[in-house]
């Protein structure tokens, strides 16, 4: 039975909270099973991660298939599975997508990436899939994958990295790619001009983050903007230069679930600050340009936030969505204009948002 | 059993603050091997902060897991009163380091207290347990010896 349909939901965003905003929000799939990207088509409809494992094909009239794909290694559970699905630079061409994943098994896991091609029309398939990168060392435990990708103005892949929660230390480390934010090409090449070519992972173009949960390319600003969890407070927005450090978990605004200090730092020389800190956590997890501003979801926080460039810094412009009561996956401006976000539940959905101002 | 009470909350206490202390080291450690340096006053605040901020934390789950330990350990002794010190010790210790499993288990993150990431740390702190133990059996039923060094001369 069709589960959705495709109406229109006014929901004013009108709270009591000077920065409360108006959006309007269209359902245009719903019963997804905590979707966590989405990608529109250029033929029209969308592609859909679910984290349990499914790559779900939305038409444009909200009709859901679930594509097949072959990808022995995945591990879904708990923060593990399927996570983004990015269009190639030259998908109309090329056809060509990545797809990032956790492979391996309970005890020793991490983030990976194939290549593959979609079919050229419904029902959809995936073809020549292929592994361009696998996130080392494997790692016990199910948390803290990152995952989120963007495509560079070169054609490169950055692809962010979670430190896997126990292991919050190696992301101050240049032998392993925990905690960091890698580029590789499209074959899966570490490119000779990123920052740590002679150590044993060439990949690395920045290190000392947590959990990536946002990651895009400004092409008009040329800068890449990324946010990441902190762990209790301190989640942030940095501006990823190739080389550095941003500071997990030697220099960090938030503290340890259980009350302790990870660090008593919250800056040490050498280390970028954030542009914009979130204390106490939202746990930001979507990441899109829109306008010029950032468009930011929120798990935890349950919201969309509009922040602006002002004189350089980041200054929240607006809030919406706050009367879903959901958690927030991730947020997209398609090609087409559209601002789509995903709701993070076992029934979550994709919606369409348009700003009432 | 006014005695029993101040006993038990002493025990609290005490290993309330020596694992703060122990994990606060630990955490401080993981980062001088990332060559931080750490000077003492810096060192000294973040004790403090965490007595303050994990010290409770801990205390909560030393409560539910030393009340079970220690009545455990109770009937035992009650089977052999010559090992009762022995018992509430390592009652305490072993008991601890279960609830840390026990936690870890039902908490989202691999391992919720950052110490216990390493065998060492582990069973550092599951050892504030007995140290509880200890403390407990050590003010409730002072052995006989420890009673007359408390009399007056």
């Amino acid at each position: 039975m069709k589960q959705f349909i495709i109406s229109l939901c006014l929901v004013l965003s009108t709270t009591s909270a000077a920065l409360a905003g108006t959006a309007r929000t269209e359902i245009l799939a719903d019963n997804l099973n905590f979707p966590w990207s989405v990608a529109e088509l250029p033929e029209g409809g969308f592609l859909v991660t679910e984290r349990s494992g499914q790559l779900v094909f939305v038409s444009a009239t909200g009709d859901k298939h679930f594509i097949e794909f072959d990808l022995p290694d995945l591990y879904a559970t708990a923060q593990a599975g399927l996570f983004e699905v990015l269009l190639a630079p030259d998908f109309i061409t090329s056809r060509e997508l990545v797809l990032s994943y956790s492979c391996g098994t309970e005890s020793a896991n991490n983030t990976c990436v194939v290549r593959a091609k979609l079919s050229l029309q419904p029902p959809y398939s995936l073809l020549d899939t292929q592994n361009i990168f696998t996130a080392l060392p494997k790692k016990e435990g199910a948390a803290h994958y990152g995952a989120r990708m963007t495509w560079l103005a070169d054609g490169t892949l950055l692809i962010a990295l979670g430190d896997g929660f126990v292991y919050r230390e190696q992301a101050q480390k240049i032998d392993n790619h925990l905690g960091k934010i890698v580029r590789i090409t499209r074959d899966g090449e570490a490119p000779e001009d990123n920052p740590f070519t002679h150590s044993k992972a060439p990949e690395i173009f920045s290190y000392g983050h947590r959990n990536v949960q946002g990651l895009i390319y400004d092409a008009a600003r040329d800068a890449i903007w990324q946010h990441e969890h902190g762990p209790k407070g301190g989640d942030e927005l940095n501006k990823i230069v190739k080389g550095g450090n941003y500071g997990w978990p030697i220099a960090t605004f938030g503290i340890d679930y259980t009350g302790a200090k990870v660090s008593p730092f919250r800056d040490l020389p050498g280390v970028k600050p954030p542009l914009y800190q979130w204390t106490p956590s939202l746990a930001p997890a979507g990441l899109a340009l829109y306008e010029g501003d950032l468009l930011v979801t929120h798990l935890a926080g349950k919201r969309l936030q509009r922040l602006c460039l002002v004189d350089e810094q980041w200054q929240l412009e607006g809030e919406y969505l706050q009367d879903l009561n959901a958690r927030l996956r991730a947020v997209y401006v398609a090609p087409s204009g559209r601002i789509l976000v995903l709701t993070d539940s076992a029934e979550g959905q994709l919606l369409q948002v348009s700003f009432e101002d | 059993m006014v005695r029993m009470f101040i006993a038990f909350l002493c025990a609290v206490i005490g290993a309330a603050l020596v694992g703060t202390v122990i994990q606060t080291q630990f955490n401080l450690a993981e980062l001088t091997a990332l060559s931080v340096d750490i000077d003492m006053s810096t060192r000294m605040a973040t004790i403090l902060h965490d007595l303050l901020h994990f010290g409770p934390v801990f205390a909560l789950i030393l409560t539910p897991t030393l009340l079970i330990a220690f009545i455990v350990a109770r009937v035992l002794s009650h089977f052999m009163p010559r090992l009762e010190r022995a018992w509430f010790v390592v009652g305490g210790g072993v008991g601890l380091a279960c609830a840390f499993m026990v936690v870890d288990s039902l908490a989202p993150m691999p391992t919720l207290i950052a110490a216990n990431r390493t065998l060492l740390g582990f069973l550092l702190m599951s050892a504030t347990g007995a140290f509880a133990g200890w403390i407990f059996d050590r003010l409730w039923h002072p052995q006989p010896q420890e009673l007359a060094e408390e009399l007056p001369q």
